[in-house]
C-alpha cells in the first residue's frame, strides 16, 4: 500500500511539474513587446458582441494542485487530500436566439489514483418573448444571501472539493436542470431537476468524518454508499424563487420540494443511508445600510419526520441568518454573519436515540458566527483572505486562510488551508479535524 | 474605464453645447467650469455604449482588461446606471458589474461571478481604490462629486482653463490638491495633476485622444500614470455611441446573469 501510494504521488508530481513547466513557459512567452502591444486584429475582437459572428469560442485552463494533511489521519492512507493536474476546456457559441455553452474537466488524480473527467456544463440558453429566459441542461445554480452559508439554496454543493483544497468555484456541483426565469413586476425563477441531485458529501474515500452509529470517526472502506434517488421524473426536485427589488432593497421568497442534499436518513432494512424527503420555505432581504451591505434570511426545512421522534431521520429545522459586510479601511473588506439552526422537536429526537448515540445528538440551537476578511494589495494582484466559521454552541471552528497572487493575466498562484478543530470529536467542524490541510495551486488560463 | 469614457462622452457633449460660449467669452467662474466639465465628462447624451480596453503597465508586467460599458443617466449631473460586462482576461471573462450611482450618498453595486452563478452585492467602500487592478480609481471612472472639493480658477489660456481643487476633507483622500487643465472648447479635462503636501506631483491623468462622437467630443484614449513607480494604465474606448435608447430594465439582475446581447452588440 505504502509503495503504491508513493508511486501515485510520484506520478501526479510529474504531472504537476509538467503542467507547471507549460504554464511558466507560456507566461514568459506572453510578455515580450516593449511598446503597447494590444495583440492581433488590434485586440478588439475578443468580446462576444463584436460585429461578426465568431463561431465557437474556446477558453480554458491547466492547473496543478496539491494539498497535504497537517497531521496524520489514522483512517485515511493518503497524506494528501488533493494531488492533481487538471485541464478545463470551455466553449460557447451563439446561434441566433440560442447560446450553447459547454465546459469539461479532465484531471489526473493522485489521491484516487486514476484519471477522471467531468462535464461541468452543457446548456442551451434562449429567450421567449420579452420576459422569459430559459436555460436547459447541465449548469451551476446559486441563490440566497448567505456567504458560504446556505439556507434556501438547495442546489448541490461539492463539500469534498471545498474541504480538500480545490478552488472555490468547485464548491458548486453541476446540476441537470431546466431553469425558467420570468421577468415581470416581480421576478420568478423556477428550476426543475428531473432527477434528484444530492451534494457531493463526504464518502470516506478522501476525507474522514464522524459516525454517530459507529460512535467514532470513520473513513472508507466501507465508503458511505446511500440508496440513490436516481429515478427520472419520480425523483424530481423543484425550486422556486420570487424576487423583487424596490429602491435598492432586495426581497425574495423561496420554496423547494425534493430531497435532503445529504444522506441524512438511515434505512434499517437495507442498512444503508438514504436521502429523506425535504420541503423548504423561506425568505430573504438584502440592502445597503450602515455604510455596508446588510442581509437577513430565514428558511423552514420541513422534514418527513413530522413528529420528530424517528432516530433514523432528521427533524424539521428553522434556520436564520443575519449578515453585514463593509469596507472599514481601503482595500480591506470585512463580512460578519450570525447563523442559527434550530432543530424542532429536539427532546423527542434525543429521547428516541439509542443510549449510546445520545451524546452525539446536535444541540437544539446550533449557533455559528462567521467572519470573512479580504485584503487586496499590490493593486489587486495580491489578495489575502481569511474565512472563519466558529460555533460557540458546538465549541468548534473551521478556518480558511488564503493568499492568491496574479503573476499575470494568465498565471495565478494560490496558497491556503482548511483548518478544522474543536472540543469534541463529533461536532460539525471538529469531526473533520484530521482532514486539516494546507494547499498550493497554480493555474494558467487561456 | 467605461465610466471615464462615458464621462468623456458627456464631457464631449457638454463641450458641444458650450462651444459657442467659449468661442466668444471665456468663463470666469470656477464653479461653472467645473460643473460643465463634469457634465461633459460623465453625462454626454441620455445614455451611452462603448467598448473599452486597458493596458496596465508595471515594469515588465503588462495586464489587459477589456469590457463593454452601458450607461444611462437618471438625471443629468446626478444619478446614473452602469452595466460593465468583462470579456478579458480569462479569469474575469463573463463577470458583470452593475452600479447604481447616487450622487451624495453611497452607490449600489453588484457583481456577478459566472463560475458560481453568484450575484454578490458589494459594499460601497472607498472610491479611491483601483478599478479592476488598473491605475485608474473607481472615482476616475464614475466621476468625483464636485461638491467634495473647493475649486479655484487659477489660469485661463487660449486653450485651457486651469482649475485648482482642494479637498474639503483631506483625511479621505491621498492627495493634498489637484490641478485640472480643461479645454475651453470642449470643456473636457485634458490633464489632471495630483499633488502631495510637498507640492510634488505624484499622479497624472492625460487625455491623449479626443474624437467627436454623435456630436459629443469624447476622450477616447487616456493615460493614468503613477509618477513614483513609473507604472501607468492606458485606456482606449472604441465603438462608442450616444443616445442609443437603452431601456431602464436592462440595468437589473437579469442582465447580470444574462447580459443584454441586443444592446451590447456592436453595429
Amino acid at each position: 500500500m505504502a509503495s503504491s501510494r508513493c508511486l501515485i504521488s510520484t506520478r501526479s508530481g510529474r504531472w504537476s511539474a509538467w503542467a507547471l513547466g507549460l504554464l511558466l513557459s507560456a507566461s514568459v512567452g506572453a510578455q515580450t513587446s516593449d511598446s503597447l502591444d494590444w495583440g492581433d486584429d488590434d485586440g478588439w475582437g475578443d468580446d462576444p458582441w463584436a460585429a461578426d459572428n465568431q463561431g465557437w469560442q474556446w477558453f480554458g485552463f491547466v492547473e496543478g494542485a496539491w494539498a497535504e494533511r497537517i497531521q496524520n489521519d489514522p483512517l485515511v492512507p493518503d497524506d494528501q487530500t488533493l494531488a492533481e493536474a487538471r485541464a478545463q476546456i470551455e466553449t460557447q457559441r451563439v446561434f441566433e436566439n440560442y447560446t450553447v455553452e459547454a465546459k469539461a474537466d479532465l484531471w489526473a488524480d493522485g489521491v484516487e489514483n486514476d484519471t477522471q473527467a467531468e462535464l461541468r456544463a452543457l446548456h442551451v440558453d434562449t429567450t421567449l418573448g420579452e420576459q422569459i429566459d430559459i436555460r436547459a441542461g447541465r449548469q451551476i445554480l446559486t441563490w440566497g444571501t448567505g456567504d458560504l452559508v446556505f439556507l434556501n439554496d438547495l442546489f448541490p454543493k461539492d463539500y469534498q472539493a471545498f474541504f480538500s483544497g480545490r478552488n472555490n468555484e468547485y464548491l458548486k456541483a453541476p446540476t441537470d436542470a431546466i431553469k425558467l426565469s420570468w421577468y415581470g413586476n416581480l421576478t420568478m425563477d423556477l428550476v426543475w431537476l428531473p432527477r434528484a441531485n444530492p451534494n457531493r458529501f463526504i464518502t470516506g474515500e478522501r476525507l474522514s468524518s464522524f459516525s454517530p452509529r459507529a460512535g467514532t470517526r470513520v473513513a472508507a472502506p466501507p465508503k458511505i454508499d446511500p440508496i440513490e434517488r436516481d429515478e427520472l421524473i419520480d425523483d424530481s426536485e423543484l425550486a422556486l424563487r420570487l424576487s423583487q427589488s424596490i429602491n435598492g432593497v432586495e426581497y425574495a421568497g423561496y420554496a423547494y420540494t425534493g430531497y435532503d442534499k445529504q444522506p441524512s436518513g438511515f434505512d434499517r432494512q437495507q442498512q444503508k443511508a438514504y436521502f429523506p424527503r425535504l420541503s423548504v420555505f423561506g425568505a430573504s432581504i438584502r440592502r445597503s445600510a450602515f455604510d455596508g451591505i446588510v442581509n437577513a434570511e430565514t428558511a423552514y426545512h420541513s422534514a418527513a419526520d413530522s413528529s420528530g421522534d424517528d432516530p433514523d431521520e432528521p427533524n424539521s429545522q428553522w434556520r436564520f441568518l443575519a449578515g453585514y459586510e463593509h469596507e472599514p479601511v481601503s482595500n480591506l473588506t470585512l463580512g460578519w454573519q450570525y447563523y442559527l439552526q434550530w432543530t424542532q422537536d429536539h427532546a423527542a429526537l434525543v429521547s428516541s436515540l439509542p443510549q449510546e448515540q445520545k451524546p452525539f445528538a446536535s444541540d437544539e440551537y446550533r449557533h455559528v458566527l462567521t467572519n470573512r476578511l479580504t485584503w487586496q494589495l499590490l493593486r489587486q494582484d495580491l489578495t489575502l483572505s481569511m474565512f472563519t466559521f466558529f460555533s460557540p454552541s458546538d465549541a468548534d471552528y473551521y478556518l480558511r486562510p488564503r493568499a492568491e497572487y496574479r503573476f499575470s493575466d494568465q498565471l495565478t498562484g494560490t496558497l491556503g488551508g482548511n483548518l478544522f478543530g474543536g472540543e469534541d470529536d463529533w461536532t460539525f467542524y471538529s469531526q473533520l479535524e484530521n482532514n486539516s490541510n494546507v494547499y498550493a495551486r497554480l493555474r494558467y488560463q487561456f | 474605464m467605461s465610466l471615464s469614457r462615458l464621462m468623456l462622452i458627456t464631457l464631449a457633449s457638454s463641450l458641444a453645447l458650450t462651444t459657442q460660449s467659449a468661442w466668444s467669452e471665456p468663463l470666469t467662474q470656477a464653479s461653472e467650469i467645473v460643473e460643465r466639465a463634469n457634465i461633459a465628462s460623465y453625462y454626454a447624451g441620455d445614455d451611452g455604449r462603448s467598448a473599452a480596453r486597458m493596458m496596465i503597465v508595471d515594469g515588465d508586467n503588462r495586464q489587459r482588461r477589456q469590457f463593454t460599458l452601458l450607461r444611462k443617466d437618471v438625471n443629468d449631473g446626478a444619478d446614473q446606471r452602469y452595466l460593465v460586462v468583462f470579456s478579458r482576461p480569462a479569469d474575469i471573462r463573463g463577470t458583470v458589474f452593475r452600479v447604481e450611482k447616487h450622487v451624495g450618498e453611497g452607490d449600489d453595486r453588484w457583481l456577478y461571478l459566472p463560475a458560481l452563478d453568484l450575484v454578490k452585492r458589494i459594499a460601497a467602500g472607498d472610491k479611491r481604490t483601483s478599478f479592476v487592478g488598473s491605475h485608474f480609481y473607481y472615482e476616475d471612472i464614475s466621476g468625483r462629486s464636485i461638491d467634495l472639493d473647493n475649486h479655484q480658477l487659477i489660469e485661463t489660456t487660449d486653450e485651457h482653463y486651469r482649475i485648482e481643487s482642494t479637498p474639503k476633507d483631506p483625511s479621505n483622500v491621498e492627495f493634498a490638491r489637484y490641478q485640472t487643465w480643461i479645454n475651453r472648447d470642449t470643456l473636457l479635462p485634458m490633464r489632471t495633476d495630483y499633488f502631495r503636501d510637498s507640492d510634488e506631483v505624484f499622479r497624472r491623468m492625460e487625455v491623449t485622444r479626443v474624437e467627436t462622437i454623435d456630436g459629443y467630443p469624447t476622450g477616447t484614449e487616456m493615460r493614468m500614470s503613477d509618477l513614483d513607480s513609473g507604472g501607468y494604465t492606458v485606456t482606449q474606448f472604441r465603438f462608442s455611441e450616444y443616445n442609443v435608447g437603452l431601456p431602464d430594465n436592462i440595468f437589473s439582475e437579469r442582465s447580470l446573469r444574462n447580459p443584454p446581447r441586443d444592446w451590447l452588440q456592436r453595429n
